[in-house]
């Protein structure tokens, strides 16, 4: 399942329709993708175009209404909520434009989580060592409220790399910060995802930071095309 | 106006929001409850005063030792109440070469007015009547027994031949224990056509009165003012002592029961509105940085939370005067036949309770809203910075004091229950700390799952202070009222055995003594007590005779005038304890006395004073060498003086005596009365009734609220499980996106409720039983009460459980949506 030459994500005719009080609505339509191994994909499109719901299909987080997704081999599609929450767990990292750090826990705290839910022992070890990555070990133990928004979202990536996932899924990362501090991020993330050889999905709108990475695709209509 | 009209269209567009929903709901229970309670209680307690009535004969009245004042009759008229007049007086009877002392009734055609006058006929067939026609007479068994009469016979009273027109079966008794001797029921007319009433009569005249609540009331404001010398006013609450305590515990039980209830729902209020007021700081934010000023920020949400307010609270009192007019007729059988109307009031009185309860509860979290900067909607870490402590948090405190001093009507009970719920909050804090220092230092060394938990309580450590204190206070009002006030009614009916003394014997000689009591014993009479009475007079204080002390307090000057029941004894009698002083003794070397408190309050005595009784001709100087606590309750008999026996044995006496026949065998006693025919029976079977009948319409009142209070808890609990729900949420969405287990969630929910449910429950418990014993000893008098620690230790596991289930049923709804739809949510 680790073949370097081989896609980590495959996504084959993938659909998602929801029920509303206006009826059914069609958000995607027909996906296919595949990312190989240590690349990196963007996914750019509007807002509203199915940008985050594709990348929740693909990093497990919901079902599709048909269609197929393989991560690292693993069928996401057919798999129950456990299954998938295992899945994440051992091969999965997210960063979110909103960061969703949890308010009442600590920087390192935060970024312990993903290591605690695999029962590790080193936890606090190796968080600090993730926190010291982003630069931000001297501040440990502030709180999200005390941190800015630049700040949070290092947190963010020192949690998404620290317990070295294959798949790093980023959902807008920059789009909740301003461009200075958005484009130290991106390198932040880049360089964090060469030095880990991580595979990295990314969702976004800022053509900039989607163009950094080694392929890229556009949602219109909830349908994808290549090579945006 | 326009604050008035941003208030309305905010309060549409929240209307869906699950906090508001709450704070509604905790309104709507809150004027619910009390409202519910308070009606109930105030049918109930009228329900009781008009068995008081029924006792009396009347809803107020007067005694006087001649005739009634005119103007008594005149303010009663003028009044539009009803009257009825009557005497009460001894008299000697002649039938068929019998003779019988007899206590006489002699009354108009409208006596009673309140209550059942109940006489059978020659074949035994019973009906209600009124006072009897004149040349008539009602007779009781005994009189007819001692007189050798049946109905249709003639009897010679007051120097009139009257016709027995029937049996006397019942009649209001005003309570009183101890009849000296048969009864007789007969016409006024007749007693004063006979001159029975006239002056240097021993006659007691009685005026009694009915009609509505306000003007009886007024009246006997006015009569208390003018009461003529010797005269004494009769209400239902200066019935015989038994029946008075009984109706205060009965009220005691009741308040107790509303106040929690009111409580809970308040407990309610404040979370729902604490998150109420979270969920508005952003919105808050925004407006003061739009511009608002902090005083339209301040008129906005008061507008808000009164526009919430007035129409819940008002259509909860609506629904409480529906809910408790359909219990009324749902429990009609259980709570006792009594006519009552409606009452309107205490369900508005709630609705305005209800309303202070919510701006109390609510307008600290509401207010301090105000103070959050415009800068807040940059940085939420500013809108944090308001959530302060500060004087504006003793409002709630305040109004929850002014609930309990308005709810109990007793400082005392007040004063306890405050004094509890204060303990239990501070009991909960600590203990909560505690968890949450262990919960850290213990953290890192459990399982992964358990150590999510635990890191869940220490995170949310405000929150879970909160929901801790909360739980506990909730829990320990439902405990009080589902453990604690079941087990306080059966202390209180304990005190009422089954094998409670039933009938009580005056006048035995000492001659007659020795055989007496074996023909009781062979009748199998149970529980025979048998003490010595004299009836002598005091003569004097300290050396001062009696007649020349200045006394200012009317009971005291009365007992001054009467004949007194002297007893003595060696022993300590069973419901008598020494709160000053020695116990005399059977021999002490100088003549003693050991009084009742109530002596001691009436005349100012205190151990070592002396006082001189006159028994026929001797005269018997003693020393007060103890005072007592008696329980009056207890059905024993029992005496104001006790003396001891080796001064006092020289003393005239006849004997009392008491024991407990059951009711079927009573019929015995006859042949007893045949042979001993000084004696005179007595029988408090209808009085031991009546007092158990209040402790069952009290009981099935405070069922009937404990559904409500349920309720009220079970809400109490909704929100303070819901405070902490939106974060909760959050956390547990993140932590399925980063790959947490099913079971790790449920683990780690299971793990942080289970100790929160624990600590609640623990406090509650201690709380509960220490508040119990608290009430039983000082509110109740049940000395030996001793709260039901299992039950207690049962139903506070039994809460941890719940809170537990509960807990892990929000995490279910977690674990059935998408991580991805949580996330989006926020």
């Amino acid at each position: 399942m680790s073949d370097p030459a081989s896609a980590v994500l495959e996504a084959h005719d993938v659909s998602k329709a929801v029920t509303g009080p206006a009826g059914r609505l069609e958000i995607l339509r027909g996906v296919s993708l595949s990312v190989p191994r240590g690349d990196s994909f963007a996914i750019v499109g509007a807002s509203g175009s199915g940008k985050t719901t594709l990348l929740g299909l693909l990093a497990g987080l919901d079902s599709p209404s048909s269609g197929r997704i393989l991560l690292d081999g693993h069928a996401l599609h057919d798999a129950g909520e456990e299954r998938r929450a295992a899945l994440r767990r051992q091969l999965v990292g997210f960063v979110f434009q909103s960061f969703h750090l949890l308010p009442a826990l600590n920087a390192e705290e935060n970024v312990m989580l993903p290591l605690e839910l695999d029962g590790e022992r080193q936890a606090r070890q190796r968080a600090r060592q993730a926190l010291d990555a982003v630069g931000l070990a001297p501040r440990a133990g502030h709180y999200p409220a005390q941190l800015s928004g630049g700040e949070q979202q290092r947190v963010a990536l020192a949690r998404a790399f620290v317990h070295r996932p294959q798949v790093l899924f980023a959902d807008e990362p920059t789009g909740n910060l301003d461009q200075r501090t958005g484009h130290a991020v991106g390198d932040l993330l880049f360089d964090l995802n060469r030095q880990h050889a991580t595979t990295l999905v990314l969702v976004t709108h800022d053509m900039k930071l989607a163009e950094r990475c080694a392929h890229r695709a556009e949602i219109v209509d909830g349908q994808l095309e290549p090579g945006a | 106006m326009t604050a008035l009209r941003l208030a309305l269209r905010t309060l549409r567009r929240e209307w869906r929001l699950a906090e508001l929903r709450t704070l509604i709901l905790a309104l709507a229970l809150a004027v619910i409850a009390l409202g519910v309670v308070a009606t109930l209680a105030a049918r109930v307690e009228r329900g009781i005063g008009a068995s008081a009535a029924e006792l009396i004969g009347g809803d107020v009245g007067i005694s006087t030792p001649s005739a009634t004042p005119p103007a008594m009759l005149a303010k009663a008229r003028q009044r539009g109440l009803r009257v009825s007049r009557s005497a009460d007086f001894p008299s000697v009877a002649f039938a068929n070469n019998q003779t019988q002392l007899l206590d006489v009734t002699a009354a108009d055609h409208a006596w009673p007015l309140r209550g059942t006058l109940e006489v059978s006929d020659a074949q035994g067939h019973t009906r209600d009547t009124h006072g009897p026609a004149t040349g008539a007479v009602y007779l009781d068994h005994r009189a007819m027994v001692a007189l050798g009469v049946k109905v249709g016979d003639s009897v010679q009273l007051g120097g009139s031949a009257l016709k027995v027109a029937a049996q006397l079966v019942r009649q209001p008794d005003g309570g009183q224990l101890v009849a000296l001797a048969p009864t007789a029921i007969m016409s006024l007319a007749d007693a004063k056509h006979a001159g029975l009433l006239g002056t240097g009569s021993r006659a007691k005249h009685v005026l009694l009165l009915a009609g509505m609540p306000q003007a009886t009331a007024s009246w006997a404001q006015w009569a208390g003012a003018h009461l003529p010398r010797g005269g004494e006013l009769i209400t239902p609450e200066k019935t015989q002592q038994r029946m008075r305590s009984a109706f205060d515990r009965a009220g005691a039980f009741l308040r107790l029961t509303a106040l929690l209830s009111a409580l809970l729902a308040g407990v309610a209020i404040a979370l729902a509105s604490q998150r109420y007021a979270r969920r508005k700081r952003d919105e808050v934010a925004l407006l003061r940085a739009l511009g608002t000023p902090r005083r339209r920020v301040l008129a906005l949400l008061t507008w808000t939370v009164t526009c919430l307010a007035l129409p819940v609270a008002l259509a909860a009192a609506l629904l409480a005067l529906g809910l408790s007019e359909w219990a009324w007729h749902l429990a009609g059988s259980l709570i006792g036949d009594v006519p009552t109307t409606l009452p309107w009031w205490p369900a508005l009185g709630a609705a305005a309770m209800g309303v202070a309860v919510l701006v109390g509860f609510a307008l600290p979290p509401l207010t301090r809203l105000a103070d959050v900067p415009p800068a807040a909607v940059f940085r939420q870490s500013l809108s944090g910075r308001v959530r302060r402590l500060d004087g504006l948090y003793l409002v709630p405190l305040v109004v929850a004091l002014g609930l309990i001093w308005l709810q109990s009507g007793s400082l005392k009970l007040a004063g306890i229950l405050a004094a509890s719920l204060f303990g239990v909050a501070l009991l909960a804090m600590a203990l909560s700390a505690l968890l949450l220092w262990l919960a850290k230092r213990l953290a890192p060394g459990v399982h992964p799952s358990l150590r999510l938990g635990l890191a869940a309580l220490t995170r949310r450590r405000g929150l879970s202070l909160i929901q801790a204190t909360a739980l506990s206070l909730g829990l320990t009002a439902l405990l009080l009222l589902s453990v604690i006030s079941p087990a306080l009614l059966n202390g209180w009916r304990a005190e009422l055995p089954n094998d409670t003394p039933n009938w009580f014997v005056l006048n035995v000689q000492s001659n007659q003594r020795p055989d007496f009591e074996q023909s009781l014993k062979a009748l199998d009479a149970q529980s025979l007590t048998m003490a010595p009475l004299a009836v002598g007079k005091l003569m004097a204080i300290n050396g001062t005779p009696i007649d020349q002390m200045q006394l200012n307090n009317a009971r005291a000057k009365n007992w001054a005038d009467r004949q007194l029941r002297l007893s003595w004894s060696g022993q300590l009698p069973e419901a008598n304890k020494v709160i000053a002083g020695h116990w005399q003794g059977p021999a002490p070397a100088q003549a003693s006395v050991s009084i009742d408190e109530a002596w001691r309050d009436m005349f100012g005595l205190k151990v070592g004073d002396t006082m001189r009784f006159q028994v026929a001709d001797t005269t018997l100087e003693t020393h007060v060498s103890s005072i007592r606590q008696v329980n009056w309750r207890s059905f024993k008999v029992n005496f104001f003086l006790l003396l001891d026996p080796a001064h006092a044995s020289v003393l005239p006496h006849t004997w009392i005596a008491s024991f407990y026949l059951p009711s079927a065998r009573s019929t015995a006693l006859q042949s007893l009365s045949r042979s001993y025919p000084n004696i005179s029976l007595i029988d408090v079977d209808a009085l031991l009734a009546r007092v158990r009948q209040i402790i069952d319409r009290v009981s099935s009142a405070v069922r009937w609220v404990l559904g409500f209070s349920l309720l009220a808890g079970a809400l109490v609990l909704a929100a303070a499980l819901a405070s902490s729900a939106q974060e909760r949420r959050h956390e547990a969405a993140l932590l399925r996106t980063l790959g947490a287990h099913g079971r790790q969630l449920r683990a780690a929910a299971a793990c942080e409720f289970a100790l929160l449910g624990l600590v609640a429950g623990l406090t509650a418990a201690i709380g509960a039983a220490g508040a119990g014993w608290w009430l039983g000893q000082s509110i109740f008098r049940l000395h030996h009460f001793v709260p039901p620690l299992l039950p207690l230790a049962g139903y506070a596991a039994l809460a941890a459980l719940v809170v537990m289930a509960l807990g892990l049923a929000g995490t279910r709804a977690v674990l059935r949506t998408s991580p991805l739809a949580l996330l989006r949510r926020g």
